[in-house]
């Protein structure tokens, strides 16, 4: 028997098993029938250890069988042959085990099942129980296609699960006005960063005719000769398609991980309940945009200009954060901006052309972040023990060298770098100044054509919260 | 809006009556409304409404709830739920209507309905109301007009159809045909000529339209409905509903993120800078430096805050230039104020808390803050409404006039419109039908009637009803613990028995059922129960800790200090200076991973090791806990309290710690006086402090013993223990009359109700000749603690009911260490009962741990109750504040709880906010709450009416509280079984109701397999 079977079965089994999760206890809600708290935190555990094993087993096959690249159960969704010289033209449903998918899927289920024994009881008797975990499955099965997505368009169909799943529950207590109001925001802006991502899929088909990570980086592979498997791809597009997809791509990154100037969606992501602010913005799809760039590293590789800009982009955001952390007197949001530094940094070194550094770190981080964070109402204890432990007061710096700059710099990271006002005044208020513009030349003209007087516009609404 | 001041308000304007003292005063005022709970590591409880305590309770709730805006009582569907759970009885509806309707004439309202008749109908069946678009809609798109309610029972729908028939054919047909009415648009619709042929149907539906009909008919005859109580309008409330943008949202979007900076205790790293020019001067300047936010409601903030601040303007001037821009005159400065600060209360508290209470935190403000908050509020208020104006309803002009503008435009003229006609016949259409009122008898009813009927279906209004149906809900309990007080037999002791041993516990519920089993399990061992501070106010640093705690009461300030000391004082300086390297290091370690450059080293290098303390604490709590549990309480004899004081005033100086012989002396005599410990001293007797332990758990405190200030007790009873071991204090003793016999010896103890462990730091002490007596103790305490963590088990969802005690023991660990678990304990929930009398009066019975305990034995007290006075000084205020914080929180949790913990975020480590950015949260959580029942706590205080009634006119504290029906008040004769119940200014005698408790033989055999609240129980072993 070919060995290499057992790999992609247990492969298929680890992309498999979270949708199966989605389905017992999103059909179960669905008939009205949920199931009981006991059930779904089983279902959970089991989910997520065997994803676990399964993984740690696939990577085992794969050190045994000295391959760097398993392709798993790939799909081919729409296929159209072309003449030559153009390539055919395809969507495909694939995933792939390589050096970034499987440390990156491990560290999902391991965290995700953590987490998700943490809630289990953090939950107990709260109405939204169900829900909550129906969205975290949801979440689950976005974060193991996302990571393990060997084409763009399955990335992107894990991107978007992972981004509703967290829009969700970042509103989940939609009793009161401020989740909603802060859900709608983050919303707003995964989907300029979904639609930067969409953008740059559909480019890649339009250029190269298919999405494959593997097809776009070069890997090839003749008579079982791996050629460049991750990170030795080597980029085969055109310097200016580069740059486009490039620059889309780091959009959709910038959004995802609440990059410059995006961050101001971070902290409003801690209204859910502990775990699930621990898990997503503390841990892991704050890390989903560093993962995108990595996986789209033959592109940075093919251009310094866009290395630099991901290298200033990181250091932006890892300044402003590491600023706002300092002033922030909420132990959430200096944790979101602690968190929001060590992501900016991770970003800067992907801008360096370092692939593993980033890819420890970003592991490394999340794995503190979430010890943090899930700690997280434990503070006034642990600063009590602190304090006796050594024996006053703790000490508190005044800034440091920033303080030399002054209220200035104290008020900015205080404000947050001004970033969600900034937004809103100069790039929604213009938007929506635009469009209501249009709207009524459209109006107008309509009403011109129909010889009518002209309507009167609607009222306004929508403002930008 | 106005409760009446209490005694320390300072709004009667005292000063030279400028215009800033009234303000000052004005902000005074509105200041007592603000909660009054200061930092969250220090949990008082305390009566929610405490502004309010001046009202008799329901006055004080209704209107407490109009300021607030939160719920007076529970539910009417709640309390109909527990109605038909047999929680409440139809009987005590009906004794609670004819107490309250004894004066209340029995005239028939409509046929034979009575208003009783009619009250009772209203609780026992919901009258639903409706908003004017709902209900258009369900009069419109429901079968409402065609058919009965679903509940009206079928004889009655059989008699008002027959008699409306009879009635329509007698008396309506004739004259119907073209007539305008109602009448003739019903004939046509149903099809007059066919009137004989109509089926059953048809004739339900012309009855039905027909009441709906005749009753809005009768409105006309209805008084004028009643006005809604004129809530104070800010701009903010009339921008709001002329353009649906709210302009609190921008304001407390800053307030929150800057008054939090301003007051933060240490979370930031950086902390605000010129924070000592207080908070209106350092606002100021910190947003009158150049490049602003970029908010665009913001950008005159600059040259206001410069401008301000040029002039040197102190935040009163400000404040009052606030006013006058935005149009309030000095008249209306009280209740403007009040709106303006509640919006939001939980910040505006906690500022003035800390003002007040600087000794309670690390980093004071100075006075005058809560000033500066308001002028702040104020500043902003008026940016955000003339933005708002300009930019929703492009008004440029002032803000005084912007409620004319807003008038004059139509948008919004500061008037709810009044409920319509079809609103108020509602009701009493819904009642028609319960009831059997036909649309015939309703017709001949004349204007009179209708108005009668009105103003009786309107006055019984839904608080009304809740209002009934909450003293039906407290009638019932109040029954069941009377009658279990009064149908005990007290335990007799022959007159020279000696128990093998004592022990002193807190007043606490929860020790209630710890008592208990003790008492089952050793059956020949006594307990009391006392505050659990004991006497003992101080300022206690243990040999750990950084700081002086203060163990007392939050009314009491301290003048004693008290260390612990270490026996072995090198091998506890190496212990505390490897404890000091830990400590910088993890505080580095902190420092670091929040910052870049060091967090990059730390999390690349050492992230993934995170990963194994990660997964041990959530997955195996307790193992990682006894894991790695540091050595920080030192083992039995490492520490000693510094206890005699040299120097003769105290201080704490090394010399000046601790207190003079006649000071314990004094401590001692009035613990043993209050419990009644006055002889039969056993050979040994433990005196138990109090705490909890739990982790995650912000609200932590609020576990702990409310008698040391919400602070860890153990110390208290330790050093109780310590002075009555003391032998010169035994001397003093003797002479005043108390002989503790040479072979009694004490020893403190700390019990730790959430994990549920005893511990005795100083039983090394204990003299060899008792140590056979602890070690039974010790014994029998193990097996005391197993069977109270089963008890408690019970109460647990996450426990299986049918838990082994050894198994519940762990359970309880287990939850002590666990981070994901939000319910450690259930802490005061359930409370209810106050006894205080000998303990022989209630040893025995199952109190379900809902009854505080308080040891006093009237017999050893003098005619005027000396001592009874000083025990209820402190247990009324005290229990009947934890009792009432609990009502409160689990009546409106969101509103004047902190609502669920589950998106807690702990903020300036002064308290929480949910999510992100919210008000200061105070109260209490859901989960702290949630199995509580909301009844006002009942004291059975085993005395003498005259006794209790000389001590409410001593009092005023007491007089008020009970007066006004704060707490419940009722006396157990000391001779007799003989109960009496106060109520309108006096005590009635108590017909006990039940006949014989029921019994078990242990309490395990009581409680076994329910999860809810118990009756009480007599447990008699052998039984």
């Amino acid at each position: 028997m070919d060995p290499l079977d057992y790999p992609s079965l247990l492969g298929g089994a680890v992309v498999v098993a979270p949708l199966l999760l989605v389905a017992l206890l999103g059909v179960a809600s669905l008939v009205g029938r949920p199931l009981s708290e006991t059930a779904s935190a089983r279902a959970v555990a089991a989910v997520t250890l065997f994803g676990l094993l399964a993984t740690l087993a696939v990577f085992a096959f794969m050190v045994a069988a000295d391959t760097r690249h398993v392709v798993v159960g790939s799909a081919e969704w729409v296929h159209l042959e072309s003449d030559p010289p153009e390539p055919p033209y395809h969507f495909a449903i694939k995933f792939v085990f390589d050096k970034l998918s499987i440390p990156f899927v491990a560290l999902t289920f391991a965290l995700l099942g953590t987490v998700g024994a943490f809630a289990g009881r953090y939950m107990h008797r709260e109405p939204g129980y169900n829900r909550f975990f129906v969205l975290y499955s949801v979440f689950l099965a976005g974060m193991v296609t996302a990571a393990l997505a060997g084409t763009i368009e399955t990335l992107f169909l894990g991107w978007e699960l992972v981004g509703l799943s967290s829009a969700l529950l970042v509103g989940f207590f939609h009793e009161r006005p401020a989740p909603v109001r802060n859900a709608l925001r983050v919303w707003v802006v995964y989907r300029v960063s979904d639609a930067a991502l969409l953008l740059a899929a559909v480019f890649l088909h339009h250029m190269s005719g298919a999405g494959d990570f593997d097809k776009l980086t070069g890997y090839r592979e003749a008579a079982g000769q791996e050629v460049a498997a991750w990170p030795d791809g080597v980029c085969q597009l055109e310097p200016i398609q580069v740059w486009v997809v490039g620059g889309l791509l780091l959009l959709a990154a910038a959004g995802k991980s609440a990059l410059v100037p995006f961050s101001g969606w971070l902290p409003r992501a801690m209204e859910g309940p502990t775990p699930s602010s621990a898990l997503f913005y503390g841990a892991l799809s704050v890390h989903l945009g560093a993962f995108l760039l990595l996986r789209m590293d033959p592109l940075l590789d093919a251009s310094p200009e866009l290395s630099n800009a991901v290298l200033v982009l990181g250091l932006a955001t890892a300044a402003l954060a590491a600023l706002a952390a300092r002033v922030q007197t909420d132990i959430k949001s200096v944790l979101s901006f602690a968190s929001l530094t060590q992501v900016g940094l991770i970003v800067a070194e992907i801008g360096l052309g370092w692939r593993y550094v980033p890819l420890v770190h970003l592991i490394g981080h999340a794995c503190l972040r979430t010890l943090q964070f899930v700690r997280a109402p434990s503070i006034l204890r642990d600063h009590h023990a602190l304090e006796n432990a050594v024996g006053d007061r703790l000490p508190r710096p005044s800034g440091g060298w920033l303080g030399a700059v002054g209220g200035w710099a104290y008020r900015y990271g205080l404000e947050r770098g001004y970033l969600d006002a900034a937004l809103d005044r100069f790039l929604v208020r213009p938007f929506l100044v635009a469009i209501r513009t249009l709207d009524a030349w459209e109006r107008r003209a309509a009403a011109a054509l129909n010889g009518v007087a002209a309507p009167p516009t609607p009222p306004k609404e929508d403002r930008p919260a | 809006m106005d409760p009446k001041h209490s005694a320390d308000d300072p709004h009667p304007a005292n000063g030279d009556g400028g215009p800033h003292d009234a303000l000052r005063a004005a902000i005074g005022h509105a200041a007592h409304l603000l909660p009054a709970q200061g930092p969250i590591t220090v949990f008082i409880h305390h009566n929610t409404l405490h502004a309010f305590e001046q009202l008799p309770f329901d006055e004080a709730v209704r209107r407490g709830g109009e300021v607030f805006g939160c719920e007076p009582y529970l539910s009417e569907d709640r309390y109909r739920a527990e109605l038909r759970k047999g929680r409440i009885r139809v009987s005590d509806l009906e004794a609670v209507l004819h107490l309250e309707m004894a004066a209340t004439t029995a005239d028939p309202l409509v046929g034979t309905t009575t208003p009783f008749d009619l009250r009772r109908t209203m609780l026992e069946r919901p009258i639903w109301a409706a908003t004017a678009a709902e209900l258009a809609y369900y009069l419109a798109e429901t079968g409402a007009l065609h058919t009965f309610r679903d509940d009206v029972p079928a004889h009655t729908r059989l008699r008002l159809t027959g008699e409306t028939r009879r009635w329509v054919m007698r008396d309506v047909r004739p004259q119907a045909d073209g007539s305008p009415g109602w009448v003739g648009d019903l004939f046509r619709r149903f099809g007059a000529r066919g009137i004989e042929t109509w089926d059953e149907g048809t004739w339900e539906a012309v009855t039905v339209e027909s009441l709906w009909r005749v009753c809005l008919d009768g409105v006309a005859h209805a008084p004028p409905p009643a006005a809604p109580p004129a809530r104070p309008l800010r701009p903010r409330d009339r921008l709001l509903r002329a353009t649906g943008t709210d302009t609190d949202l921008l304001v407390n979007d800053l307030l929150v993120r800057f008054t939090a900076a301003f007051l933060d205790q240490g979370i930031s790293a950086w902390p605000l800078p010129d924070r000592g020019d207080g908070l209106f001067r350092c606002f100021l300047r910190t947003y009158a430096r150049p490049g602003g936010p970029a908010d665009s409601w913001l950008r005159p903030l600059r040259s206001e805050a410069t401008r301000l601040l040029a002039a040197g303007t102190d935040a009163l001037t400000a404040a009052r230039e606030s006013l006058a821009l935005l149009g309030v005159p000095a008249a209306e400065w009280d209740d403007f104020l009040s709106a303006t600060l509640l919006a939001l209360r939980g910040w505006g508290g906690i500022v003035r808390e800390v003002e007040l209470r600087g000794d309670r935190v690390a980093h004071p403000i100075p006075a005058g803050s809560l000033e500066g908050f308001v002028a702040i509020r104020l500043l902003l208020d008026r940016l955000a409404a003339a933005h708002v104006a300009r930019a929703e309803l492009d008004y440029r002009g002032p803000l005084a006039e912007l409620k004319t503008h807003l008038a004059s435009s139509g948008k919004f003229d500061g008037e709810c419109p009044p409920p319509a006609a079809n609103q108020r016949t509602f009701p009493v259409f819904q009642l028609a039908q319960l009831l059997g009122w036909s649309p015939a008898e309703l017709a001949r009813l004349t204007a009179d009637g209708w108005a009668n009927l009105y103003r009786a279906v309107e006055g019984f209004h839904g608080v009304e009803r809740r209002r009934v149906f909450h003293h039906a809900y407290e009638r019932r309990f109040r029954m069941q613990c009377l009658d279990a007080v009064a149908g005990h037999v007290p335990v007799r002791r022959p007159a020279e028995y000696r128990p093998t041993f004592q022990a002193i516990t807190c007043l606490d519920e929860r020790e209630e059922s710890f008592r208990r089993h003790l008492e089952e399990v050793a059956p020949d061992c006594e307990t009391f129960g006392a505050p659990g501070f004991y006497g003992v106010a101080m300022y206690y640093r243990g040999a750990a800790d950084a700081h002086h705690v203060p163990l007392c009461p939050i009314v009491v300030r301290p003048r004693h200090w008290v260390e612990e000391r270490p026996t072995d004082a090198a091998g506890h300086e190496r212990r505390a200076r490897a404890r000091r390297r830990r400590g910088w290091a993890s505080l580095w370690f902190r420092a670091g991973t929040r910052s870049a450059a060091a967090g990059a080293v730390l999390t690349a290098g050492l992230g993934a090791l995170a990963a194994i303390p990660l997964a041990a604490k959530v997955l195996f709590p307790r193992l990682t806990a006894r894991f790695g549990r540091p050595h920080h309480g030192e083992a039995p004899g490492g520490t000693r309290l510094k206890l005699e004081r040299q120097d003769a005033e105290p201080s704490h100086s090394d010399a000046g710690l601790g207190y003079s012989l006649a000071e314990m002396t004094d401590i001692a005599e009035r613990l043993l006086r209050d419990i009644g410990l006055v002889d039969g001293f056993a050979p040994l007797v433990l005196v138990l402090g109090h705490g909890s332990h739990s982790m995650n758990n912000p609200h932590e405190s609020a576990h702990d013993c409310g008698a040391c200030g919400g602070a860890v007790g153990g110390p208290n009873g330790r050093a109780v223990a310590q002075m009555l071991n003391d032998p010169r204090v035994r001397a003093g003793l003797a002479g005043r009359g108390i002989a503790v016999p040479e072979d009694t010896a004490f020893v403190g103890g700390l019990h730790n109700t959430c994990n549920e462990y005893v511990t005795f730091p100083d039983a090394d002490r204990v003299p060899p000749s008792h140590a056979g007596v602890l070690a039974t103790v010790t014994a029998a305490l193990e097996e005391v603690l197993d069977r109270n963590s089963h008890e408690r088990a019970r109460r647990f969802h996450s426990a299986p009911l049918a838990i082994s005690n050894a198994a519940a023991r762990h359970h309880m660990d287990a939850r002590a260490e666990d981070l994901a678990q939000v319910r450690p304990e259930w802490g005061h929930a359930t409370n209810a009962l106050c006894v205080v009398g000998r303990r022989q009066r209630t040893r025995g019975l199952f109190l379900d741990r809902r009854a505080f305990l308080n040891s006093y034995d009237p017999t050893r007290d003098d005619a005027d109750g000396t001592i009874l006075a000083r025990i209820l000084g402190a247990a009324v205020p005290v229990c009947g504040g934890i009792n009432l914080e609990y009502y409160f929180c689990h009546v409106d949790n969101p509103g004047y709880g902190c609502g669920t913990k589950l998106p807690h975020n702990v903020t300036a480590l002064l308290g929480v906010m949910d999510g992100a950015a919210s008000d200061l949260r105070t109260g209490l959580p859901w989960q702290m709450v949630e199995i509580h029942e909301p009844v006002r706590l009942l004291f059975v205080v085993e005395t003498t009416p005259a006794v209790v009634a000389s001590i409410m006119e001593r009092n005023p504290l007491i007089g008020t509280m009970v007066r006004n029906g704060w707490v419940q008040m009722s006396v157990l004769d000391p001779h007799s079984d003989g109960i009496q119940v106060y109520r309108d200014g006096a005590f009635h005698p108590y017909q006990p109701a039940a006949g014989s408790l029921p019994v078990a033989t242990c309490s395990a055999d009581w409680y076994r397999g329910w999860r809810d609240h118990l009756d009480f129980a007599e447990i008699r072993p052998g039984a």
